[in-house]
């Protein structure tokens, strides 16, 4: 699980970088840069780095 | 938008974000009612109601502002450590962030979508007295027999659920708060906790539609008129404020059922105005 989180929080903030870049264009509704998008994903890598953190961390409490 | 007309409107989102009566749904339907000539697509208006929500958004941190304290130094605390201590504010943080990440992506995924399809009268109407039903069904079905929970007592797949809840209200007339609500009491939560654990969970999703939209504030077609949005948003955030000051009271010893039987007969009779031509939709 802990290199689930780490592939998945590298995964979220490469889609992060493309949509801010404008490269992907995958539910998006105009061409160019989606920063919200962006914004989104890099959370949701943030939270994976958080998730490998905990796994990393012992011992762990997760209810 | 005229001057009086922005005011009305700061007025009307301070207090509907609240209410569990649909902002959104006011927002289009107001304006239709009155016929103002507003553009709801337009840069400026776009622009103003950025404003509107960041006010909001500031009344519900300082309505909340020692929870908030707690609850993000738990938050900020659990990460430092790499593990659960098991308190009340880190417990609360955590359902926040379970509650947060699935209104987070429907929204942005399908807002556009969804808002672009129903975000004329008739449909929102319609979608306002369906809001009105999911608090009458809300409150028939919450458990009554049980002793009542609290709030740190849901796992965090209750918390996904709930933010599945508030999801719903991207469809223009159905209440964010309302829901989330809903979804609460169905959990057994009293009416004054599911309540707090409402206005806790929008304050990120209302803090982020206004923050994410700050480029819109720097747009030069959005011609936005200082005084006017200023002054909108102060008066958004204290209309705010009181709604929760009235909002966390009320809640401890009444119910959701007043505003059910608001949203039902206000929307039931907007629709028969808009669908019989009676004001023209």
């Amino acid at each position: 699980m802990k290199g689930l989180s780490l592939v998945l929080a590298i995964a979220f903030f490469v889609i992060a970088v493309l949509y801010w870049t404008g490269t992907l264009q995958i539910a998006t509704h105009e061409p160019g840069p989606h920063h919200k998008h962006a914004v989104l994903f890099a959370g949701l890598g943030i939270l994976c780095l958080i998730w490998f953190r905990f796994q990393s961390a012992s011992p762990s409490r997760v209810r | 938008m005229t001057f009086l007309q922005a005011m009305l409107l700061a007025v009307l989102q301070g207090f509907s974000e609240l209410f569990p009566i649909s902002s959104l749904g006011h927002t289009v339907l107001i304006p239709a009612l009155l016929h103002w000539n507003i553009d709801l697509a337009s840069p400026s208006f776009l622009s103003f109601v950025v404003v509107l929500h960041l006010g909001t958004a500031l009344a519900l941190l300082v309505f909340y502002w020692r929870e908030w304290r707690g609850i993000a130094l738990a938050f900020a605390g659990s990460i430092v450590r790499g593990r659960f201590s098991g308190s009340t504010d880190e417990k609360t943080a955590w359902l926040l962030v379970a509650g947060t990440i699935p209104v987070g992506l429907l929204g942005l995924f399908f807002e556009s979508e969804v808002r672009g399809l129903f975000a004329s009268p008739i449909p929102v109407a319609l979608f306002l007295a369906a809001n009105g039903l999911v608090m009458f069904a809300g409150e028939w079905l919450k458990r009554k027999d049980d002793g009542q929970r609290a709030l740190v007592s849901l796992s965090y797949v209750d918390g996904v659920k709930v933010g599945f809840a508030q999801a719903f209200a991207l469809l223009p007339g159905i209440s964010r708060s309302g829901t989330a609500m809903v979804a609460s009491l169905l959990m057994n939560l009293s009416e004054a906790e599911a309540a707090r654990f409402s206005f806790l969970l929008g304050t990120p999703v209302i803090l982020a539609a206004g923050l994410l939209e700050v480029p819109r504030l720097l747009d030069p077609a959005a011609h936005l008129a200082l005084v006017q949005s200023v002054l909108g948003g102060v008066l958004s955030a204290i209309t705010a404020y009181i709604s929760l000051a009235f909002l966390t009271r009320y809640f401890r010893s009444n119910d959701l059922r007043p505003f059910g039987w608001y949203c039902l007969g206000a929307g039931m009779i907007c629709f028969i105005l808009f669908f019989s031509g009676i004001v023209k939709a």
